[in-house]
């Protein structure tokens, strides 16, 4: 620990890449730092390289402590939708991350804009109110709409959770706040004397300005609805044709009359791809997104 | 960057004429900001009449298997919320979680903030490496952990272990039923991996906004590395760690995936959420479901503000 805590010699700012170490000094803080930076990328990694390496086993070689696959089987990966309808589960998560994500997008832009632009009396309230939905429990809420939900009968389909973020996200915009803040107030006020209306601002001369943060509320509500457990359980945990992927991961085990924890963890990496994948093309804007929640409360 | 040499027209203008201190009128502004308030209105309506109706419903007698008998409860639901000694312990869990997972992921991911904020070959890999975790699909993170890493037979712990000690020669290694001889450690271990990479990014943010002149103009003046890091580069992180700590609360204390899947609830891993589920969907008390839920709130209102305490009074202290 120690070894992370010694700032090795900084470089003069301009150069960018690290100089080869030229005494022993700074050769020992250079091996500590790397070693170090290897191990820990490793010890993250190594659960998921797991799971990778488990679920090419066959059936039996699973259950056993060996790490290393002794034969490959990736006819695993067909088998998993053989075994489970996999394509309908993984309309049903399609359905509430896409239509979930589209919506809080039509729906918390503009809130977000009141939110960070527009001075009213209550406009400080209204940011503690966000600022506490956001901290509200998904738990504490589920009785009035469970049983709100249950008297328009859409208990058993995935509207419940859907139809909220058509409604507006808190914790979008709160997020899409924190962009907005950044762009000067100039601009804004230039497009407003040369006639626009608010919206105008918003849709041409803001929007545009913020790409970063839009992708990054976009890919936080992807992310939060396709990895969603608890809501999907709640309204469609007895109605399987309306599971999302998440519910039929944890019930894969369940639904064979031996678990099959090759197939397990072929269907558990089978969801997971889609996500690192979606990481990797945005890899920007989601830490940006972290980030940024940090910047100017 | 055209805008620092010729200003454009439009600002040139409105410097032009001086009174009208703010723009337009008021009842102007108002008429064009009307049709953006909705949104946020609406919003903020949506997002708290739950709660409110949580409230109303903690004060109520209610339970589905037993419609007739509804009435005004008073605070009955409180009361059995709190000498249930299954609902109590749960309280206790949610705290002990809560607290053990956020501190843990805070020290770790300030380690590796550290570490990331030096310049090595293959940075951008080893961020890329941190930050999966994050990103595994909460339930399938609870399922590796307790299948693939947890198993006392095929798990990768009890294997590598086996694979130590037959490299000194030793058999019989020790093979430990991790999740019924350590329940709760192993629902928080999961956990931590999962929400370390979060606080990483968060304090990998602090870090680089650090006045960079300063630390160099300490370290020219003699200042060691680990005073520069106690005096400068710690209490900048402050608000960093404060933001960290206050959303890894706001979402331990949220968890549910990793006790549902891991234990089951069982062995005394039953946190808040979880047992608020139960009463709901199992024993269908729907009155004092929603009345555990208020003290959730409540709950994580006090530890996030007695964390903040803590940690700002510490951090004072060291600044003098």
């Amino acid at each position: 620990m120690t070894a992370l805590l010694s700032e090795p010699p900084k470089v003069a700012p301009a150069t960018a890449v690290p100089r080869r170490p030229r005494n022993k000094r700074q050769l020992l803080d250079w091996i500590a730092v790397h070693s170090v930076a290897l191990a820990m990328g490793v010890i993250f990694t190594v659960p998921l390289v797991f799971v990778f390496l488990t679920s090419v086993m066959s059936d039996r070689q699973a259950l056993t402590s060996n790490m290393w696959p002794t034969e490959w089987h990736f006819e695993n990966f067909a088998l998993v939708f053989e075994k489970a309808p996999m394509l309908t589960y993984l309309g049903n998560s399609l359905l509430y991350s896409v239509v979930a994500t589209a919506g809080m997008l039509l729906s918390s832009v503009p809130a977000a804009y009141a939110l960070a632009r527009f001075r009213f009396r209550g406009s400080n309230a209204a940011f503690m109110l966000l600022i506490a939905a956001m901290m509200l429990p998904p738990q504490v809420v589920a009785v009035p709409l469970y049983s709100m939900w249950a008297s328009a009968g859409l208990t058993g389909t995935l509207w419940p959770l859907i139809v909220p973020y058509l409604l507006g996200d808190a914790f979008s915009i709160f997020l899409l706040r924190q962009f907005f803040l950044t762009i000067p107030e100039d601009y804004l006020d230039a497009a407003r004397i040369d006639g626009c209306n608010e919206f105008q601002i918003l849709y041409r001369v803001l929007l545009p300005m913020t790409r970063p943060g839009i992708a990054a509320a976009s890919l936080f509500t992807f992310l939060y609805t396709w990895n969603d457990y608890f809501g999907p359980l709640l309204y469609v945990g007895e109605r399987q044709d309306s599971w999302p992927l998440s519910i039929a991961l944890a019930s894969f085990r369940g639904m064979h009359r031996a678990t099959q924890w090759n197939l397990t963890m072929a269907a558990t990496t089978l969801v997971l791809i889609p996500v690192l994948v979606l990481f990797l093309f945005a890899q920007k804007s989601f830490v940006r997104g972290i980030t940024f929640t940090g910047v100017k409360g | 960057m055209s805008l620092d040499t010729a200003p454009p027209p439009a600002r040139q203008q409105r410097r032009a004429t001086p009174p009208a201190p703010k723009g337009p009128s008021a009842a102007a502004r108002w008429a064009r900001r009307a049709p953006l308030l909705p949104a946020l209105i609406f919003t903020i309506i949506v997002t708290q009449l739950p709660f409110v109706a949580t409230l109303i419903i903690s004060v109520l007698r209610w339970n589905s298997l037993d419609p007739d008998n509804r009435g005004f409860a008073g605070f009955d639901n409180y009361a059995a919320v709190f000498t249930d000694a299954n609902l109590r312990s749960s309280i206790v869990t949610t705290v002990i979680l809560t607290v053990v997972v956020v501190v843990v992921c805070l020290v770790l991911g300030l380690g590796l903030a550290l570490l990331l904020d030096q310049k090595f070959r293959g940075r951008g890999l080893v961020r890329t490496m941190l930050i999966a975790p994050f990103l595994v699909v909460p339930v399938a993170a609870a399922l590796l952990w307790k299948h693939a890493l947890y198993n006392p037979e095929y798990g990768l712990f009890n294997g590598a272990i086996t694979w130590l000690w037959s490299l000194f020669g030793a058999d019989r290694p020790p093979q430990p039923e991790w999740i019924s001889d350590m329940p709760l450690v192993a629902v928080e271990a999961a956990l931590v991996w999962q929400w370390t990479p979060f606080m990483m990014l968060i304090l990998l943010a602090g870090l680089q906004s650090r006045p960079m002149d300063v630390v160099e103009a300490a370290r020219i003046d003699g200042a060691t590395p680990w005073q520069i890091f106690r005096y400068l580069t710690f209490p900048h992180l402050r608000q960093y760690l404060e933001l960290g700590g206050l959303l890894g609360s706001i979402y331990i204390v949220q968890n549910f995936d990793a006790v549902f899947t891991i234990t089951s609830g069982g062995l005394g891993t039953a946190n808040l959420p979880y047992t608020i589920y139960q009463t709901f969907y199992q024993a269908h008390d729907y009155g004092q479901a929603s009345a555990a839920g208020v003290v959730v709130v409540i709950g994580s209102l006090i530890i996030a503000n007695f964390a903040l305490r803590v940690v700002s009074s510490l951090l004072k202290d060291e600044v003098k």
